[in-house]
């Protein structure tokens, strides 16, 4: 579904993913761990197509489109979905406007009719029980006010809604307690689908507890540089990143957040 | 040096003299003292960034003819008052007896009633600061005088339409003056329009003397076209525990230029301003608020918004004077601004006086333009760009569009705002 060869991307002229291989198959879920500045988020942002990001070399393709090519905008309409790090609230913007443009934009882009008022109410209400977010945060602004993770919430809700073929879920599990990860992660896990890749970054392994990876991947200093099954991140979880050789102020674990 | 440019005689000379015999005496008066004066250049503080747009040629200083249709008449839920470049038109409005209300044109005043409003003409404006108005108040053919007695109260929202028809050029000076008595209520609906597209100027002059308790609620529409240079001016006096809320929603033009001045006379007295200006192209809009403290409890909430695009320019200048005696005065005012392009230009500027100690007084005023983080994350979800910045944009207005408790007011508003946006905002 999703291959990205030999991706390097650099912020304000400096270089930060620096060759990234990676394949994604239908069906499966990955996470991408490492330490803080290793370049992560810099992957899910020019994955999601942030012009703030400049690609520089490589490729990157989605059912064999190439990706690159497309503005943020036909990124999302071909079925990339990105579960931001830090939502951005947006006063004066009701959530349920935004939500209803959204996913009427994807049915238009469908050739889908264009749900009405009455109809996206039903199904936003239905999803919104679904996270635990009670209806009433629809009528406010876009994330106005909402807790950190009342916001990652918000984001899973987006993405049960607009139903993507690739879910990037950046750090989506920083800022929560043990409860609300728990609610977040059976959002997640009710995206997971025979035709949905899941693409999961993140510090800390105990999301992975949750949500179950079928691949770990650990990205340092821009590149790939260890890959394996869930193990892989048990094992970091125990042994940090240093064992990697990678320096890192932070233990991989659950515990210190 | 150059000697300062002033008033061109031309301007000196009203047409009309239907008016009873106090009004037209009046105006002969206020024309005389007109002779010789100044007009405003850049060096005018208070036309500071706005001189440059006021072009008043001598062929604009006939008074448009007040005969023809009212072609673009709007359907009104309401009642209706129709003007056409100043002058009341009867057979165009619609409004029944009302019990305690009077609404009538300045033209069918017993002289009595015409001696009695003479004498409280300009009342309630400062003329030094509103140097425009006096011309109105020269030039003025017809009027439109609302009395309220007591307790009365409007069930509908009254709309005052004010229409100019620019087949030729000239100039309309259409007046309102309204007299709310105690605990009395109003809705009212000012709407400037044009038709034709020769270059005319309209100097409008609103006053309202709002008595002990009385309720007013103002709306002011500008909806005029390209060829219209608009000088309004809006003088209120507030007594005892009244209420004055005022709308404004401004859509730019060649030459826009709105005074609002606010008296808090009366203790307890409180006014909600909101404003809405909207500007593109090299269209010009500029709002001149004034809020006078000058008894005490009194509490006065500001809130404008600008939005300019292409190489538009807004302004926004707004007073607060809490004068010694206004002990425990509240006033808040906001002005935000957002530039859509490189090329426009807002400029704003609080400015407060405060003479009383004891005071709560809070004042904000930010420039700035669409949040590319805001733009990311609505363009991430499939939305397209243009209707991400037009939700951005709307965001930025919509709390005071909302606000406007008229719902045809709020349609006509957001018709323009859509018209607006499809000019501004081109798909990528």
């Amino acid at each position: 579904m999703l291959s990205i060869k030999n991706l390097h991307a650099s912020v304000e002229g400096k270089e930060i993913l620096k060759g990234i291989n990676l394949e994604i198959k239908a069906g499966e879920v990955h996470a991408i761990m490492g330490p803080n500045g290793s370049g992560k988020s810099t992957l899910s942002q020019v994955l999601a197509g942030n012009e703030a990001f400049e690609v520089t070399e490589g490729e990157i393709t989605l059912n064999g489109e190439n990706l690159l090519e497309l503005e943020t905008e036909e990124r999302a309409r071909e079925g990339i979905f990105l579960a931001f790090q830090y939502p951005v609230e947006i006063p004066g913007v009701s959530n349920l406007q935004f939500l209803r443009t959204a996913v009427n934009a994807m049915r238009q882009h469908k050739g889908q009719d264009e749900m009405n008022a009455a109809e996206f109410m039903k199904l936003a209400k239905e999803i919104s029980k679904q996270v635990d977010l009670d209806p009433s945060f629809l009528k406010r602004g876009v994330n106005e006010g909402f807790s950190g993770g009342e916001k990652k919430r918000n984001e899973i809700l987006q993405a049960l809604l607009l139903q993507p073929k690739l879910a990037i879920l950046d750090e989506t599990d920083s800022g929560l307690d043990i409860d609300a990860l728990k609610v977040v992660s059976d959002g997640v896990n009710a995206l997971r689908a025979e035709d949905r890749a899941i693409l999961m970054v993140t510090h800390y392994q105990r999301l992975l507890n949750h949500i179950v990876p079928d691949y770990v991947h650990v990205l340092a200093g821009g590149k790939i540089i260890k890959s394996g099954g869930r193990e892989l991140a048990l094992e970091l979880e125990e042994r940090g990143y240093g064992w990697l050789g990678i320096k890192d102020e932070e233990p991989a674990d659950s515990t210190a957040n | 040096m150059k000697p300062a440019p002033t008033l061109s005689t031309a301007f000196l000379h009203p047409a009309g003299q239907s008016l009873p015999e106090p009004l037209l005496a009046l105006r002969k008066q206020r024309g005389t003292a007109l002779v010789d004066m100044p007009l405003p250049t850049r060096k005018t503080e208070n036309w500071k960034y706005s001189s440059k747009y006021l072009k008043l040629t001598d062929d604009m200083a006939i008074s448009l003819p007040a005969e023809g249709k009212t072609g673009s008449s709007l359907a009104v839920p309401g009642y209706k008052v129709a003007f056409l470049n100043g002058v009341m038109m009867p057979e165009a409005c619609e409004y029944p007896d009302l019990d305690g209300i009077s609404i009538q044109s300045f033209s069918d005043l017993s002289d009595e009633d015409a001696s009695d409003l003479a004498d409280r003409l300009d009342s309630t404006l400062d003329n030094k600061a509103v140097q425009m108005a006096r011309l109105n108040s020269a030039r003025f053919e017809d009027g439109l005088l609302i009395r309220l007695k007591p307790d009365a109260v409007l069930d509908q929202p009254l709309f005052i339409v004010h229409e100019v028809t620019a087949e030729a050029s000239g100039s309309a000076f259409p007046r309102i003056f309204v007299d709310a008595g105690r605990h009395s209520q109003i809705t009212l609906v000012e709407e400037y329009i044009s038709s034709g597209s020769a270059p005319v100027m309209v100097n409008t002059v609103t006053e309202f003397n709002v008595a002990e308790g009385a309720n007013i609620t103002s709306i002011r529409l500008n909806m005029e076209g390209e060829n219209v240079q608009h000088i309004g001016s809006t003088g209120v006096v507030q007594q005892r525990s009244s209420r004055f809320e005022s709308h404004t929603v401004g859509f730019g033009g060649p030459l826009r230029r709105h005074d609002l001045q606010v008296r808090l006379e009366g203790e307890g007295a409180e006014c909600k301003l909101n404003g809405v200006v909207v500007t593109q192209g090299k269209q010009h809009y500029d709002n001149h608020t004034t809020i006078e403290h000058v008894a005490a409890h009194c509490n006065s909430e500001e809130t404008y918004r600008n939005i300019a695009a292409d190489q538009s320019h807004a302004v926004f200048n707004g007073r607060i004077h809490i004068h010694q005696d206004a002990q425990k005065s509240n006033a808040d005012m906001n002005n935000k601004n957002l530039l859509l392009s490189n090329g426009a230009e807002i400029d704003t500027k609080p400015e407060l006086e405060i003479y009383a100690d004891d005071v709560k007084c809070a004042h904000g005023a930010t420039i700035g333009q669409l949040d590319e983080t805001s733009l990311f994350y609505l363009v991430s979800r499939g939305i397209g760009r243009r209707e991400a910045n037009v939700l951005l944009t709307m965001a930025f207005i919509n709390e005071l569009v909302e606000q406007i408790p008229v719902e045809a007011v709020r349609e006509t508003v957001q018709g323009r705002l859509n018209h607006f946006f499809e000019q501004t905002f081109q798909e990528a």
